[in-house]
């Protein structure tokens, strides 16, 4: 498999050596640690060499922090446009949606009912009864993906604890942007998705061609784990998205595009467009595949097993115990061998030294730059 | 966004943001307008150039979580309708573009 890494180099300050190094440290080795883990654990699952163990529908508790600026009341929504966003979630996660029946026919055995539902939080992080949203007022007429939104001493709103709640931030963002997520593995206190008010729910402030609710649908995908479709490679088909039944495609598609549309040699079927995981109009996606399933079945079983604890236990109590990280090892026919992972564990740190000492390289050449034109 | 039209002679304007009006790509190059120019909301992150006088430039660029993440590089003149970006470590050649003279409101990335 061509090596691949799904994060692109990260911003680099020139006037900051010692940002530099801290970040290189903290994000580069740790973060890319974390994501290789997470990524052996998933290329298990895709080849069978582990099995999901989960059964039934597992809930994930939501909380919605409202973040609005009292001179825009419209940023301020309300409550049946977050019920209706999360109506929309529960049919898209379990293939309920009554668009899943304009899936090609090609493509209609891939079909999957992620069976993952969602339920606004009943219990807050103290124990009191809670509806599950969070109305905060900001001074700040909007936000960037950079995570203001989700501090409150950055004009937005702290997060409920990550391992217990999806956190989704709901506010006016700027740069056009319509959301955007986290993968597994990050910061805890940063941990959630952030979606524009506008492109939230199907009701109130929402507005073509994004009323649809799929943004929510499309950034929880990638708090589940899953990858854009076309593999983040600019059109170069080098990539993919680490999901077997999903063909290749180019880059993103857009607006409504007419079935079949042909990349990278994928024909005749062409590009799977109308995936949630590609960047069409909310009336154009409606499906998730078996193979993406594997992928969020290693990530609920992996690194936010906390949620399959708590839901084996009792929903989003404060007093939960310790999540257990691995639950699923012990129990999984054909787990396979310590010596393996040591052995990948071995591998991976060789290839992180060499991508931290290349970034290292990188920033240095940045910091005594000449112009290479 | 100092863009606008210059005159024989006269480099073209370039420092401000440019962003990436992704509708108006050709063939050949894509097409950039200034930061402020409506352009319709789109589920592809638009790609965002800020030039600056002191020859740096940020390019924020839609990244796998749908963010907008940023590299550093440099940019100098090539002509006064034309520059050249480069960004280190990026492993590329550096982007050639030119600024449009005609309505003075456009940044053409060559492919």
């Amino acid at each position: 498999m061509t090596e691949y890494n799904p994060f692109p180099a990260p911003s680099r300050d020139l006037c900051g050596a010692m940002h530099v190094h801290r970040r290189l440290l903290n994000e580069s080795m740790t973060y890319r640690a974390q994501r290789a883990r997470i990524e052996n654990r998933a290329l298990q699952y895709e080849t069978g060499r582990r099995a999901s163990v989960r059964s039934g529908v597992v809930t994930i508790p939501v909380v919605v922090h409202v973040v609005h600026n009292p001179s825009t009341p419209a940023q301020n929504i309300g409550d049946a446009q977050i019920h209706s966003q999360i109506d929309v979630l529960n049919r898209d996660f379990r293939a309920a949606n009554p668009d899943v029946s304009r899936v090609p026919d090609a493509w209609k055995p891939l079909v999957a009912d992620i069976e993952v539902e969602f339920a606004l939080a009943t219990v807050d992080p103290h124990g009191a009864p809670t509806e599950g949203i969070v109305r905060a007022e900001t001074d700040r007429t909007g936000f960037d993906s950079h995570d203001a939104v989700k501090a409150a001493a950055s004009g937005g709103a702290d997060p409920w604890p990550s391992d217990q709640y999806l956190n989704l931030w709901v506010c006016q963002l700027g740069e056009g942007l319509l959301g955007y997520a986290q993968f597994p593995g990050g910061p805890p206190q940063t941990d959630g998705v952030v979606i524009l008010h506008s492109a939230f729910g199907t009701t109130g402030t929402a507005a073509a061609p994004y009323n649809g609710g799929r943004t929510a649908t499309h950034e929880i995908g990638h708090w589940l784990d899953l990858f854009h479709i076309w593999g983040d490679d600019d059109g170069a088909c080098s990539n993919d998205d680490r999901v077997a039944d999903t063909p290749n495609q180019a880059d993103s598609n857009v607006g409504k595009p007419a079935f079949p549309h042909v990349s990278c040699n994928n024909g005749p079927n062409g590009d799977m467009f109308m995936n949630y995981m590609d960047y069409v109009d909310d009336d154009s996606m409606f499906m998730f595949t078996r193979g993406q399933r594997e992928r969020v079945n290693a990530c609920l079983e992996g690194t936010r097993a906390s949620f399959l604890v708590a839901h084996q236990a009792a929903p989003a109590t404060p007093a939960a115990p310790a999540p257990e990280t691995r639950p699923a090892e012990a129990q999984t026919p054909g787990y396979v061998a310590q010596d393996a992972d040591v052995e990948r564990l071995l591998h991976d740190t060789e290839r992180l030294t060499r991508e931290a000492l290349t970034d290292i390289h990188d920033a240095l050449g940045l910091v005594g730059h000449r112009f290479g034109g | 966004m100092t863009g606008g039209s210059g005159t024989e002679g006269t480099p073209a304007p370039v420092t401000g943001t440019w962003v990436h009006a992704f509708e108006e790509d050709t063939p050949a190059a894509a097409v950039y307008r200034p930061e402020g120019r409506p352009l319709p909301p789109a589920r592809r992150p638009r790609r965002r150039l800020e030039f600056r006088p002191d020859g740096t430039v940020t390019e924020h660029r839609p990244a796998p979580d749908d963010r907008l993440a940023e590299r550093k590089g440099r940019w100098e003149r090539r002509g006064p309708e034309r520059i050249a970006v480069d960004f280190p470590g990026g492993h590329e050649a550096p982007l050639v573009m030119s600024v449009s003279r005609d309505d003075g409101d456009r940044l053409l990335v060559e492919n």
